[in-house]
């Protein structure tokens, strides 16, 4: 049995990642979606052709090339497993951007607490972007660039 | 008492009716038109909804869709009316039933005012399968009736406040009460004659159907029946399971969503396929605390995605841990758990409480078939779609002339594929009675079944695909 | 202890183990003797878990334990909604 699948947290080796270079380049997706369910609102959303799929019940196959780390896709999933990761930010800085459908929802520059796939703290991050769409919001955190593989939830306290 | 009404929620606007009063056993109860009875009082702090009758213990209400009958009371006079599917209204008198239910107050059948009316297509069930059906037969233009006993359509999909999965042809990540409410749209435009808070209550020979209605009894010579009346929630032995504060997760989301009250602060979900994942998902939503997840089986049952999603907010998943008790005396107030081999064995020494004052039972939905052994279809048992479904051709019809089946009534599978075999069973039908075949309902059947087949591809798909497989017969057997 | 297993009916494991043990070994005894699955919800809750139990004491399949005979009213009605005050009266 794979991990996952008795947890529910993925790791980093279950997962299609970037290369160094390409992460190095500036925003890109990283998929956490690893199960051949019937899902393919990605494959759609995808202006770049970044992802694709020959089957509705394939993983998604990521062009990380083709990928400009707009975001979009990271609101329209609905098992929420998108996110974009930025590794150009600066020398110590990284940012990643999540989906979020609780309240309250922050506003730029609030101080919120960065979790891991278990819902543990991480650090402590500044929220840099938030965008919405429809019902989900897209925010983005900035957090160290050691976390960058950690990092997936937040907690946001009124 | 803390306020169980939900005011502020990420994904739903509750825009509650004007606010007004109802008594309650000589009391006032504040109400929101729109409410069932049911939610109402639960957001006013009942729990004990009935005794019950011979051991005269506390029930709550348990499936909140009209199901089960625990909400059962008695109002404005006529016993055993399903308040969690009954409009509560400005002035109505509402009382439990104690261990006995009374004595009607006063005639409230109207026998002698029986109507009888003749129609082409009854269609049974307002949900997702039901509403394609309708749709498809009217766009064809058949004379279609659909029948729910609710008084909003839409079935299980207006609670579904998640973005579907599925193709985005077929309204992936459009979220259900999105769909439910255009589905309705849909069937009024096409002419479909939708009779609301109408309860099916038989089926009677040569295709009559007999329908309650604010107490008077219609009957519906029909040529032609499309059965989509849902599923049943599974309910679990384990001790005092029927302790007010134990409800299916069906419930509780219905409560929640479509009600918009809380079912309480602290929630043990027992089940993590993808129902119970889910509903515990919209509880964090609607800032309930859910305190842990709990599965008998050694691996998690629902997608790994919805999974990731508790987890990234802290809500433990425990599998291999089965319930088996339930603490408190007049509600829940915790539960016993312990852990389990591969052979479900009890692992000494694992046993521990958890403190909770609700435990949410999500252990599968059961194809609800009663209608469809009133009538009469031969029945199998299929584990892989729930339980005992009708045999069925290709095309959804059942063993009996012109009657067909869709939806979960069909075996349980996912809300897309529900829709898909409403819209198959609706042009089935209406080429069986107008004897109308053409281009037309060619082609909408082979949208439908490439839609069907789409998505039960993959290894989720292949629990349904074997079920279907087995009952599904061929069009001579169904004579 | 109190398992439930029909909750209209008020019958826990118990009384349906010990019902089995009394010879009522299909569901369609049980139910003309305890009146399992014959309160207002017609079976729907309890059905599932009495075939289960049934099952585990008798060493029966699943599949062979089918589901009892329907009938109508599935829902529960007022006896007066099917009966006429005076016969014929309904033809008027
Ligand atoms: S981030 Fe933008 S470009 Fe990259 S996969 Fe998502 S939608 Fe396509
Ligand atoms: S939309 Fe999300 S859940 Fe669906 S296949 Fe794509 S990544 Fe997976
Ligand atoms: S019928 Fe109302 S709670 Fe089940
Ligand atoms: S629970 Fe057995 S008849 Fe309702």
């Amino acid at each position: 049995m794979i991990d996952y699948e008795k947890t529910g947290v993925v790791k980093k080796g279950d997962i299609d990642v970037p290369d160094d270079e390409r992460l190095e380049k500036g925003p890109v997706v990283v998929i956490e979606c690893v199960e051949n369910i019937p899902c393919d609102p990605c494959v759609a959303v995808c202006n770049f052709g970044a992802i694709d799929m020959d089957e509705i019940t394939d993983v998604p196959d990521i062009d990380f090339e083709e990928c400009t780390g707009c975001a979009l896709c990271v609101t329209e999933c609905p098992g929420l497993a998108i996110f974009v990761v930025d590794c150009s930010y600066s020398e110590e800085k990284c940012k990643v951007t999540m989906p979020y459908e609780y309240l309250p929802v922050p506003e730029e520059g609030d101080e919120v607490t960065a979790l891991n796939r278990k819902g543990e703290e991480v650090q402590k991050a500044k929220v840099t972007n938030v965008r919405q769409s429809g019902k989900t919001y897209a925010l983005t955190l900035e957090i160290d660039k050691e976390n960058v593989w950690d990092v997936r939830g937040v907690e946001v306290k009124r | 008492m803390t306020e169980r009404r939900i005011f502020e929620h990420p994904i739903i606007d509750f825009d509650r009716g004007e606010e007004f009063y109802f008594d309650f056993e000589g009391r006032k109860v504040k109400a929101y038109e729109g409410e069932t009875i049911a939610s109402a009082l639960y957001a006013d702090g009942l729990t004990k909804f009935t005794e019950s009758k011979k051991l005269e213990r506390p029930r709550g209400f348990f499936c909140a869709i009209g199901k089960c009958s625990s909400c059962n009371m008695s109002v404005n006079g006529r016993p055993h009316v399903r308040t969690c599917v009954t409009q509560v209204e400005e002035g109505m008198k509402v009382k439990r039933h104690g261990a006995k239910p009374d004595f009607p107050e006063k005639d409230i059948g109207r026998g002698k005012d029986r109507t009888e009316k003749d129609v082409e297509f009854a269609i049974i069930g307002g949900g997702p399968a039901g509403l394609m059906a309708a749709i498809t037969a009217a766009e064809l233009g058949g004379d279609v009736h659909l029948f729910d006993e609710g008084a909003d359509l839409g079935g299980q999909l207006v609670k579904q406040t998640h973005q579907f999965f599925g193709s985005h042809e077929e309204d992936a990540g459009v979220r259900g009460i999105k769909i439910g409410d255009d589905l309705v749209e849909e069937a009024k435009k096409r002419g479909v004659n939708i009779h609301p808070e109408t309860k099916v209550i038989g089926y009677y020979e040569d295709r009559k159907i007999a329908v309650e209605r604010n107490g008077r009894f219609e009957v519906y010579q029909t040529e032609g029946i499309v059965y989509a009346g849902g599923a049943i929630e599974n309910y679990l032995a384990f001790e005092n399971n029927d302790l007010p504060g134990v409800y299916g997760a069906g419930g509780v989301q219905t409560l929640m969503n479509e009600e918009g009250v809380v079912p309480g602060e602290k929630v043990l979900m027992v089940g993590s396929g993808n129902v119970g994942l889910i509903v515990s998902y919209q509880l964090l939503q609607a800032g309930v605390e859910v305190v842990e997840v709990i599965e008998a089986l050694p691996e998690i049952g629902g997608y790994q995605v919805h999974a990731s999603k508790i987890r990234r907010a802290g809500v433990p998943i425990n599998t291999s841990h089965t319930i088996v008790k339930a603490l408190g005396d007049e509600k829940v107030e915790g539960a016993v758990v312990h852990e389990v081999d591969e052979q479900w064995n009890k692992i000494e020494g694992t046993e521990r409480e958890i403190d909770c004052d609700i435990i949410c039972l999500a252990v599968g939905l059961r194809p609800d078939t009663g209608f469809l052994r009133q009538a009469g279809c031969e029945m199998e048992y299929i584990p892989e779609l729930g339980g005992q479904v009708p045999l069925r051709t290709e095309e959804m019809r059942t063993t009996e002339r012109s009657i067909y089946v869709a939806g979960d009534s069909a075996g349980i599978e996912e809300a897309t594929v529900a829709a898909l075999e409403g819209k198959l069973a609706g042009v089935a039908a209406y080429e069986e009675i107008t004897g109308k075949e053409n281009e037309k309902t060619e082609s909408l059947k082979k949208e439908a079944k490439d839609g069907i087949e789409k998505m039960r591809k993959g290894p989720y798909g292949q629990v349904p695909r074997q079920g279907v497989k087995t009952c599904t017969v061929d069009e001579e057997v169904c004579g | 202890m109190t398992t439930m297993v029909c909750r209209c009916e008020d019958l826990t494991e118990d009384d349906i183990v010990e019902a089995i043990e009394d010879g009522y070994d299909e569901m369609e005894k049980l139910k003309r003797h305890l009146r399992l699955g014959m309160g207002p919800c017609q079976g729907k809750s309890c059905t599932l878990l009495a075939e289960r139990i049934l099952c585990r004491e008798t060493g029966k399949d699943i599949q062979e334990v089918a589901e009892p005979t329907a009938r109508p009213p599935s829902q529960p009605v007022p006896f007066s909604l099917l009966a006429s005050p005076k016969r014929g009266e309904q033809d008027e």
